[in-house]
């Protein structure tokens, strides 16, 4: 078996080397964005990852979801035969949950989006089973195998590096692929489709929110904290201000 | 290409329609469709859901295309993308909205990547450039900042809508029905759906609730985590956590809010033992008023919220929780 991921976060990484350790196989990471996600990829491989794959571009930056999604389904597809892709849930700067499942999209296997477990992978009948979060409680779902797994937060705890890990991290295969490496015609794209100008969505303009707050904070007269009877009228003085000012209740 | 905008329909595990459904139809209706010169139109996807057409002409839909079939009972994401992806096919909506739901962020992306449309998520603005494409706002880079972003000319545009970010208005309409069937492949469903735990809660929903009363690593246990159900149940909230609280295993990560966790924008937000970390309030800092419990006075949060008592969570609970029912029953 082979593993191949995408690491946006480490607990796509620690769940991937979990199930290689219960299973054998290999784990690679792919990436895909500026020379500083180097960084993220020698973690991976220090946390007990095999090797990785860099797509780096200067053409690529600020590209949408469904070209990114195209870009690393095909480098997976030509690292060859896998079972499991496992992404992070979210992007956290850019809060885009979208890449991992489009790159199951891309390759027309199932995802199973916000696994908070897996509960069982079958090797011989190549099914996965996973306990996945839904809006009011969770569900047991099992799909086919090769699949895609999105990971959120509570998942798993990763471990850290070890140092015999960092240095041996140093000598595993990192493969750099550029965009003269891609044939993009034979992907439905163009040099055009690419980057921020030929992005289905754009961002034109960033702001800070500004939300003034009424900072009205009861303390006790002797203590910052309120005490004995400043403790009761502290409640109402709380729920006439959140009734008659707020008028939220 | 038509000029339609779509709002599909969030259906709970009880199979009725969430809020967020009502909202963004009241706000397409508001920002979008006049503009555009189109029809507002509802999208029904699920198992008997038929009779539900009504209740989005209420809010306005002037037409409802419903997908009724088996198949996409539990709202089985495969289903869903298969019929959602085959109706934008054949009826080419111009803007397709849906609420930011677990459901949407799970199907959403793969419909547009099959229909290749843009897609942005969690939208908190909704408006029209001036040659009309749709131009959204939301929240990115832990809620410190605000993104405007404007579609390419590429239709359809989607983009799904933050829960408690508009304010639902009926508008009356009795909507013309578009029966349409799928035909299901054996290989477009994948996902075999063995089990459904729905949480036991007569409370709301977190990302919907118009309330929500957190606890944090201060309540010490998942045993004192009592003292916010109890507060919450009190004010008809629904009860969340930090991070802290969660890995401490207090309580389950569905509850969790902040960066990792959910995102909310109530018209309330108690926080109980809550520092006020940048995390945290990446996910509920946009809530209307924001009330902090906090034994010490020296806590970020008594510098970002609206009200505040600096006191013991244990002395301060009670009668707080009695003071709330016995105003909210009377």
């Amino acid at each position: 078996m082979k593993w191949v991921l995408n690491p946006y976060d480490e607990f796509a990484v620690e769940e991937a080397l979990r199930t290689k350790e219960q299973f054998g196989g290999e784990v690679v990471l792919v990436t895909m964005g500026p020379a500083r996600c180097r960084e993220a990829l020698r973690t991976g491989l220090a946390m007990g990852a095999d090797s990785s794959v860099h797509i780096e571009d200067d053409n690529f930056a600020f590209s949408d979801n469904y070209v990114v999604g195209k870009i690393i389904a095909n480098e997976i597809k030509n690292l060859g035969e896998y079972d499991l892709i496992f992404t992070g849930f979210k992007i956290i700067d850019d809060e885009s949950v979208q890449v991992g499942i489009h790159i199951a999209e891309e390759l027309g296997i199932p995802h199973v989006a916000l696994v908070s477990k897996v509960v069982r992978i079958d090797p011989d009948q190549k099914r996965v089973t996973c306990q996945k979060e839904i809006d009011g409680g969770h569900v047991i779902v099992d799909v086919p195998m090769p699949a895609l797994i999105t990971c959120p937060d509570a998942m798993n705890e990763p471990r850290y590096a070890s140092l015999p890990g960092i240095m041996k991290a140093k000598k595993k295969p990192l493969k750099e692929v550029l965009v003269d490496d891609i044939n993009l015609e034979a992907l439905g794209l163009s040099r055009e489709s690419l980057g921020k100008d030929g992005a289905r969505v754009k961002t034109t303009s960033i702001k800070v929110p500004q939300i003034e707050r009424k900072l009205k904070v009861i303390t006790g007269k002797d203590n910052p904290a309120v005490k004995g009877d400043e403790i009761i009228e502290s409640t109402h003085e709380l729920i006439k201000l959140l009734r008659e000012e707020a008028k939220v209740v | 290409m038509s000029n339609e905008v779509w709002v599909v329909a969030d259906l709970k595990l009880d199979g009725s329609i969430r809020k967020v459904t009502f909202e963004a139809l009241s706000e397409a209706r508001r920002k979008l469709v006049g503009k555009i010169g189109g029809n507002l139109c509802g999208v029904l996807l699920g198992s008997g859901v038929s009779n539900l057409a009504p209740e989005l002409g209420k809010y306005g839909a002037e037409k409802v295309y419903v997908v009724d079939n088996e198949l996409l009972k539990d709202s089985n994401p495969d289903g869903y993308t298969k019929a959602l992806a085959d109706l934008i096919k054949k009826y080419e909506p111009y803007i397709v909205i849906a609420g930011n739901t677990n459901l949407a962020e799970d199907y959403l992306p793969r419909v547009a990547g099959r229909v290749q449309a843009g897609l942005t998520m969690d939208s908190i603005d909704l408006d029209l450039t001036d040659d009309n494409r749709l131009k959204i706002q939301r929240y990115s880079h832990s809620s410190k900042v605000i993104s405007t972003q404007e579609f390419l000319d590429h239709k359809p545009m989607m983009t799904t809508v933050r829960p408690n970010s508009f304010k639902p208005e009926e508008d009356q309409k009795d909507p013309e029905i578009v029966n349409e069937s799928v035909d299901f492949n054996s290989e477009d469903i994948w996902t075999n759906v063995v089990e459904i735990k729905a949480k036991k809660s007569d409370l709301p929903p977190l990302t919907e609730a118009d309330r929500v009363v957190s606890g944090g690593r201060g309540l010490g246990s998942e045993e004192n985590f009592k003292y916010i159900y109890e507060l919450a149940e009190a004010f008809d909230a629904a009860p969340g956590a930090t991070r802290a609280a969660v890995d401490a295993g207090y309580c389950p990560y569905d509850m969790q809010v902040g960066q990792t966790g959910k995102a909310v924008s109530p018209n309330l937000y108690v926080a109980v033992a809550i520092s006020g970390a940048i995390q945290h309030f990446s996910g509920m800092g946009s809530s209307k008023v924001i009330v902090a419990i906090n034994k010490d006075p020296d806590a970020p949060i008594f510098k970002k919220c609206d009200y505040g008592i600096c006191g013991d969570l244990f002395e301060l609970l009670p009668p707080l929780t009695d003071e709330v029912k016995k105003l909210l029953q009377d």
